[in-house]
């Protein structure tokens, strides 16, 4: 008797230590959970201007294979181009450093960024859908786009190209131009391209190129500095025509950052101030090969 | 020659192809398998000479883009250490009576082996903020992951779901009479597994679990689709990013490729060695099978190993056992 | 030669009314029987009736459908486990020892480690303390010069006698076997008996041991339960099974036995 009381002590003891354990666990995880939630919901976190300026960082997304906006140097082991001289110089006169940051561009262009960066200097052009996620600054350039076909191509004009393969990046301002849902508040284009192309969708500007170099499509359509690189680069293209339309290109913060505006403010100023002392213009002529692309060409 | 009665064939000496069947007889294995292989090569080498690649470029850029690799390692190694703690745990739940253990194992299974890996990657990098916003501050930042901590954890939720199957199979090869002896002795559940049954399951799980690493390896290439830092950049990543700037694509490719297989030859040479070492002076035959269609490797020990203590065959340790299906070299 | 009858002893195993199913099929059928202190009782009979059965539900390895075992004042009876009746069956399990016919030694582990396992792990002992009592069981089961081989370099009559040694060393109130020998090649049975014969008599083990060697049961047994369709049929010492059966089904079975 006494042997089997003592036997039901020690496992009572043994199991009631394991099944409080367990217990007492399960009271903390929750507890956690729900402080964690019922204080959840807004936050009091300082503008974003101010955030940029006390850490002495502006985080810039950047396109890191865009050429000759962006692209990545081996030799000095960082980013060279037009966007990344652009973004330096708006850094400096905020006064901070800049901090890269190599998202994909749907992750760019979507908006909500939760904070992982501060802006947009990558030459994204300002279109109605976009301006619902993110607030622009005035253009800092305007990218004529052209078609591009190869060197031994009979095509001598844009109407030729109707019932042909086109391609470029995708989803893309180009993409949107081609099946003419491009819509930019302030900029109308007029869409001069045949109705009827088939087209293909890639990756990047870059990919559509080379299906164009290897026989995929019969035409690509994207920006001149692009296709002047690709050449340069010796792919065997050559431009068909004059440019189709002149795509402005500004920068983007995130509507949903807290107090973009302090940011977009300061950002809108400091582009107006590089229009107007020539900054712009200056590395607008060393990275295109002596075109002013700062100012729209167009009418 | 059919119509040659019995007897005849040896009589008469068939000429050209006779010699040339007994020079081939005399010929090592292995000396034709080199050849075969140097065939390969020089094929690929005619085509990469007709593809005008710029060499001069791959040269230059060679190095920036193999100097990745440690990524690829790096992250493969964390997310196989997970992915193997996850793979228990997911194995115990399957195999248990507890229906909450059981369930949550079954759903994690199915979802993280039912839908593709990078559409886990960007759901944990994109939809995990969107969680995190009904948490105040301290802990929101926890469900904001870089890209990297995002494939990471991606890549150890999906492959620690697969390596459950692989776990379980490991689990249940042990025999039954091995789980009974220990619970005559009065172990616990936890001492069994952890004395008796896990140390055993551990010698059929760990080779395919290699092999599972091995082919982490490549799957980590997909992190640099959700944007990595180019300090974290991958071969996959070098390349694009340079074979963009520069237009040269397809050299970028080839030589990330090159290293991709160059560095899982590395492994593989080794986990060959590690296949047949735990195969020595403990054989059970474990057939591991090749990989089926869906590319997961699951080991068909199951059942093989039933009949405890008499029906291990006996290998004296230095020599090898039956080798499974694998070619020299 | 008979050993005594140790009917005047401690009562060890109890089973009372012991009922186990699988599913419709019913393999035990009511069994009752007292083992005390210091007896080895043989359960024989046909292969597939049960016996192993009855043997596993003493330490619950299988779990009766109903009826009741008390070992070592432990007392427990069939049906559903909760988390506390999964630790007395632990504590029950650590008053029996078991051999099985397939011998089930931990193969990762030495022969001694096989033996100190059990005592170390399940009670604690320290290591040291366990290894100098674990070589002492295996040398009494003549095995000292194997502490350190593998199960895999012993020979199947070594393995039997380690997992002896193993169930041993935890010092249990009864030991259980399980058809030891059946799964031995006929020169190697010899040795595995002899040393379970030493232990009824120079230990005084209590056995329970299901088996189909009469040899040995009429050498060593104080008692003999003849297991015929789920029932014990008759019970007895070996000098009444052998020579004055009451059933025919008994005679018969020990007819085409020996």
């Amino acid at each position: 008797m006494a042997e089997r009381a003592s036997i039901r002590r020690r496992t009572k003891g043994e199991t009631g230590m394991k099944l409080s354990r367990w217990k007492a666990l399960m009271v903390v995880l929750s507890a956690f959970v729900l402080v964690g939630v019922a204080c959840g919901g807004g936050s009091s976190k300082k503008a974003l201007l101010d955030q940029v300026k006390e850490s002495g960082k502006l985080r810039v997304a950047t396109d890191p294979a865009y050429p000759p906006q962006s692209s990545y140097d081996e030799a000095t082991g960082t980013w060279e181009g037009f966007d990344i001289d652009v973004a330096t110089e708006v850094a400096k006169r905020l006064g901070v450093e800049v901090d890269w940051q190599t998202p994909t561009w749907d992750l760019i262009t979507a908006g909500n960024w939760n904070d992982r960066w501060d802006i947009s200097v990558g030459s994204m052009t300002p279109i109605k859908e976009r301006q619902q996620v993110l607030d622009f600054s005035p253009p800092y350039y305007f990218v004529p786009a052209v078609v591009v076909i190869k060197n031994d191509s009979s095509f001598t004009s844009l109407d030729q190209l109707a019932g042909k393969s086109i391609g470029s990046c995708a989803p893309c301002t180009y993409s949107f131009y081609i099946d003419r849902t491009l819509d930019i508040p302030g900029f109308p284009a007029t869409f001069v391209l045949p109705e009827d192309m088939q087209f293909t969708g890639y990756d990047t500007d870059s990919t559509a190129l080379q299906n164009l170099e290897l026989g995929r499509l019969d035409a690509v359509l994207t920006s001149l500095t692009t296709a002047t690189a690709a050449i340069a680069a010796g792919s065997s293209f050559k431009l068909l025509g004059d440019p189709v339309f002149y795509e402005p290109d500004s920068m983007a913060i995130d509507k949903n950052a807290s107090d973009p505006e302090s940011l977009a403010a300061a950002v809108t100023q400091i582009v107006n101030e590089m229009h107007a002392d020539g900054t712009l213009s200056t590395l607008s002529k060393k990275w295109f090969d002596g075109l002013d692309l700062s100012v729209s060409a167009a009418g | 020659m059919k119509s040659d009665p019995v007897g005849a064939e040896t009589a008469r000496p068939r000429g050209f192809w006779a010699r040339l069947e007994q020079l081939n007889l005399r010929i090592p294995y292995n000396a034709k398998l080199g050849a075969v292989w140097v065939a390969i090569f020089a094929f690929l080498a005619v085509l990469f000479s007709q593809a005008h690649f710029d060499t001069a470029w791959m040269r230059k850029n060679a190095w920036f883009i193999t100097k990745g690799l440690w990524v690829t390692v790096f992250i493969a190694a964390v997310s196989i250490f997970f992915a193997i703690i996850l793979a228990l745990l997911g194995a115990l739940g399957r195999l248990s009576k507890n229906p909450i253990a059981y369930g949550v194992s079954g759903f994690y299974a199915s979802f993280f082996r039912g839908t593709p890996l990078i559409v886990q990657m960007f759901l944990i990098y994109l939809g995990l903020p969107v969680i995190g916003q009904a948490f105040r501050e301290p802990f929101r930042g926890w469900f904001l992951l870089s890209a990297i901590v995002s494939g990471i954890a991606a890549l150890s939720l999906n492959y620690g779901a697969y390596m459950t199957e692989i776990f379980r199979a490991g689990i249940l090869s042990v025999p039954h009479g091995q789980s009974e002896a220990a619970e005559a002795l009065g172990m616990t559940y936890r001492q069994r597994m952890s004395r008796v049954i896990l140390p055993q399951a551990f010698r059929v799980i760990i080779p395919p679990t290699g092999n599972e690493f091995i082919a982490m390896m490549k799957d980590t290439a997909l992190v640099s689709l959700l944007g990595t830092q180019i300090s974290w950049a991958d071969p996959f990543r070098r390349a694009t990013l340079l074979g963009r700037a520069d237009f040269r694509n397809l050299e970028a490719l080839v030589v990330a490729a090159a290293w991709y297989w160059i560095l899982t030859g590395f492994f593989t040479f080794f986990q060959r060695r590690l296949e047949t070492r735990m195969s020595t002076g403990y054989v059970r035959q474990a057939a591991i099978t090749k990989r089926p269609a869906a590319g997961r490797f699951i080991p068909a020990s199951a059942g093989g190993g039933a009949g405890g203590g008499a029906s291990m065959v006996e290998v004296p340790p230095g020599e090898t056992g039956p080798r499974s299906e694998e070619r020299p070299g | 030669m008979n050993p005594q009858r140790a009917e005047d002893g401690n009562l060890v195993v109890r089973i009372e009314d012991l009922h186990k199913s699988f599913g419709h099929l019913e393999i035990l059928k009511g069994i009752n029987m007292d083992v005390r202190e210091g007896e080895v009782v043989v359960i024989f009979g046909r292969s597939g009736s049960g016996k192993s059965t009855l043997l596993r539900c003493i330490n619950f390895l299988e779990d009766p459908t109903s009826g009741a075992i008390e070992v070592g004042g432990i007392r427990l009876s069939g049906g559903h486990r909760n988390r506390a009746k999964r630790e007395q069956i632990r504590q029950l399990r650590m008053r029996t020892g078991m051999v099985f016919q397939q011998f089930n030694l931990f193969p990762q582990m030495t022969a001694l480690q096989n033996v100190i396992e059990g005592p170390v792990t399940v009670k604690r002992i320290p290591e040291q303390a366990a290894q100098t009592v674990g070589l002492e069981i295996l040398a009494r089961v003549g095995l000292a010069d194997k502490a350190q081989e593998h199960p895999i370099r012993l020979s199947g009559g070594q393995q039997q006698r380690v997992a002896i040694a193993r169930a041993l060393a935890m010092e249990p109130e009864v030991m259980l076997f399980d058809e030891p020998t059946s799964a031995l090649d006929p020169e190697l049975i010899g040795e595995v008996l002899a040393t379970m014969k030493s232990l009824a008599t120079e230990l005084h083990i209590t056995m329970i041991v299901v088996t189909h060697e009469m040899g040995f049961a009429r050498e060593v047994a104080h008692r003999m339960a003849f297991f015929h369709e789920g029932v014990i049929l008759e019970e007895g010492t070996p000098d009444e099974l052998f020579n004055h059966t009451r059933f025919p089904e008994t005679r018969r079975f020990l007819d085409a036995v020996l």
